[in-house]
């Protein structure tokens, strides 16, 4: 069984909902799970719940890293619980990481303990958000990369980050051939300026993957593509785009069904349509973006994770070390050269 | 090896004192299915192998005879179970079957409940149990010492607590009325229990109630049971706090330790997890854990520590660095009123409007 270390005071909801989370893994699943953080405070959680101490372990550490400080600041706190929870799993102690913590501060952990895949320049933060279903067995989930490991990128880094997502939906989506895509501004290969040109071009002309091209932002919640590449700005801004749209909606109808009598009776009308509606938006349900890219595994889950989320982060990170994630993406990188 | 425990013991009785086990059946020693009418039947017509006890069970019952034996002690066991005794036969062919050495076993008769249309009282054990435990101790030496137990599914830790108080004279008849009549406890059953009661010389006889965690109830349940309640998730677990009270000796915890790993599936990581798990609820102390640990490691049983954690365990050991759960039996009664707001909400319900639910 993989060993998952989680941090367990990353978060804006730490440690409870952690806690709450590792708890449930720990009574469904064999998963050995190692909880980093302050030991104190984790087992006052654990004990106020349901819980399999057989496959939990406590990794103490004092320190904590702020949701909101400076990551190449808090890189020089070793004692915090994101640093030694990531030293863990290079040292072999654990196979892969889960935290809900500060981005940057676990974006730059990774690359300073975990090695870079060989062939691989940057790692990517991958998003697996719920979109459209155009036929039916089409996975209900995309991956979008990069999500903000990476900033500005280079023509072969979008190439990189093609071949890594296609690798990881291949191995956990299941998808035998996953449809690739680039994010940009026009299908026409000719948009999108000098680097997405480029990109689109390699891409091309690349073989053992499955490019469709370019799609635009409407076409992310369609099932066009499985996984749509672009660089870590704009995919972090695209991402946020379909949260708040989300968001919003489910507010728009709490408002409205307090305005009106007869709207708030059409809602109870459609009030399992919202339902799902807001099931295949709620970022609980998949668990946490990999940082792709580096040889050793972590899932960074969203700040705001509930104990489902975090729950299935670990689920998510068990199954891409059963299912040999990175090995897949150095093969394929092998191949691509 | 001593883990610790028989100097300790200034407040039991002469160590020769016969040890009475009073075990509960379901849930504790049998892993017995139920929570549907359907299980239910199956159950009721399981053939004794079909039966299925849980993990180490038979070897905790055994290694505590064997244990009291070596120590020229006689360890009794007793099992008191609120199933009908029309399962009896296919139990104590199980028992036969596991090797487990008793010495007495009491059934519910459901049926003569069922007869005088009592249905409540089909359901309702404590009453039941509590006048089995009491005619169970007035019928055993008059120095033994106790262990009961049980587990979380119906309201074992309750019955053993009010079992222990009742005998160590902290329960007056008056508070225990009302205890039992807020759980609704059959009036006649109630006054059975408080003429037993009675009848009991008050001497602190129970050391502890150890609660087999099968449903996994959280264990911070448990705290307003006081530190003589040891909620366990396993009966490696068990087996650990026994050694350390000086009631099971190295070789059994090895050998309860090793029947999980042949048998259940168990691994060194998850024997380790159990460990540290003790530790940090307070239940054993880090020195007594090193201490077994070391033996353990060398049998296999746990895995070898890791020389790259050094500081890290030094560092845990000091923010363990807290008192351990005290191994003094409560002055005075528990707070059943607390108890039962908790466990039982009409009860809390009753408490709030002054009534009897």
């Amino acid at each position: 069984m993989p060993t998952i270390a989680i941090d367990a005071m990353g978060g804006d909801h730490a440690p409870e909902e952690v806690v709450k989370g590792v708890a449930q893994v720990s009574l469904a699943t064999d998963i050995e799970c190692v909880l980093v953080g302050d030991e104190r405070r984790i087992q006052e959680q654990l004990e106020g719940v349901s819980y399999n101490p057989e496959h939990i372990a406590i990794l103490h550490c004092r320190d904590v890293i702020g949701m909101a400080e400076n990551p190449r600041e808090a890189m020089r706190r070793r004692d915090a619980s994101l640093l030694v929870g990531t030293r863990a799993v290079a040292e072999d102690r654990a196979d892969a990481f889960v935290t809900a913590g500060n981005t940057g501060a676990c974006i730059l952990a990774c690359a300073k303990y975990f090695p870079l895949i060989r062939g691989i320049r940057r790692a990517a933060l991958a998003s697996v958000y719920p979109r459209h279903v155009e036929y039916p067995g089409q996975d209900r989930f995309a991956l979008l990369l990069d999500v903000g490991a990476t900033v500005r990128c280079e023509a072969e880094e979008l190439v990189h980050f093609a071949v890594m997502g296609a690798g990881y939906a291949r191995r956990i989506s299941k998808v035998a051939s996953p449809r690739v895509a680039l994010l940009n501004m026009g299908s026409e290969e000719t948009k999108g300026g000098e680097t997405l040109v480029a990109a689109h071009r390699r891409l091309r002309a690349l073989g053992g993957i499955n490019f469709v091209g370019n799609v635009e932002g409407n076409d992310l919640v369609r099932g066009r593509a499985d996984v749509i590449v672009c660089e870590g700005l704009v995919g972090n801004i695209a991402l946020k785009l379909i949260e708040g749209v989300s968001e919003v909606f489910t507010d728009l109808a709490s408002v409205a069904a307090e305005r009106r009598l007869t709207w708030r009776f059409g809602l109870r009308l459609l009030a399992r349509g919202i339902e799902r509606l807001r099931e295949l938006t709620d970022y609980a349900q998949y668990g946490g973006s990999p940082i792709l890219g580096f040889e050793r595994l972590c899932i960074k889950c969203h700040g705001r994770s509930t104990a489902q989320a975090v729950a299935n982060a670990v689920k998510v990170a068990a199954k891409a070390v059963r299912d040999r994630v990175p090995a897949e993406i150095a093969a394929a990188v092998t191949v691509v050269g | 090896m001593r883990l610790g425990g028989p100097r300790k013991r200034t407040r039991s009785a002469r160590p020769e004192s016969p040890l009475v086990c009073r075990w509960d059946l379901d849930k504790t020693y049998l892993r017995s299915e139920f929570t549907t009418l359907r299980q239910l039947l199956r159950t009721a017509f399981e053939r004794p192998e079909q039966k299925v006890d849980v993990p180490g069970v038979a070897e905790l019952i055994r290694g505590l005879k064997a244990a009291a034996e070596s120590r020229g002690q006689t360890a009794l066991v007793y099992f008191v179970s609120a199933s009908p005794p029309q399962i009896g036969k296919s139990i104590r062919a199980k028992l036969a079957l596991d090797g487990v050495p008793y010495d007495g076993i009491v059934f519910k008769n459901q049926l003569e409940h069922l007869r005088r249309g009592k249905f409540r009282n089909l359901r309702e054990h404590v009453g039941f149990k509590l006048v089995e435990l009491l005619r169970g101790h007035l019928a055993a030496p008059a120095d033994t010492r106790e262990l009961c137990f049980g587990d979380d599914w119906e309201s074992d830790s309750l019955i053993y607590s009010l079992y222990a108080d009742i005998l160590a004279g902290r329960l007056a008849a008056a508070p225990l009325t009302a205890i039992l009549m807020r759980i609704r406890v059959d009036p006649l059953l109630v006054a059975e229990v408080i003429e037993l009661a009675t009848r009991v010389p008050a001497r602190d006889a129970v050391e502890r109630i150890f609660i087999n965690l099968e449903r996994r109830t959280p264990p911070a349940t448990f705290r307003l049971f006081g530190p003589r309640v040891v909620p366990t998730f396993n009966y490696f677990q068990t087996a650990v706090v026994l050694a350390v009270m000086g009631r099971l000796r190295l070789e059994d915890i090895t050998r309860i330790g090793t029947v999980l790993v042949e048998r259940s599936g168990y691994t060194a990581r998850r024997l380790d997890n159990s460990l540290d798990d003790l530790v940090r609820r307070g239940y054993l102390a880090l020195p007594a854990a090193e201490r077994l640990a070391a033996p353990l490691r060398a049998a296999g049983l746990l895995s070898l520590p890791d020389p790259r954690m050094r500081w890290r365990r030094i560092l845990v050991r000091l923010g363990r660095w807290r008192p351990r759960r005290s191994e003094a039996p409560p002055s005075g009664a528990l707070d059943y009123d607390a108890i039962l707001a908790r466990v039982q909400p009409a009860a809390r319900h009753a408490a709030a409007t002054g009534g009897t639910p």
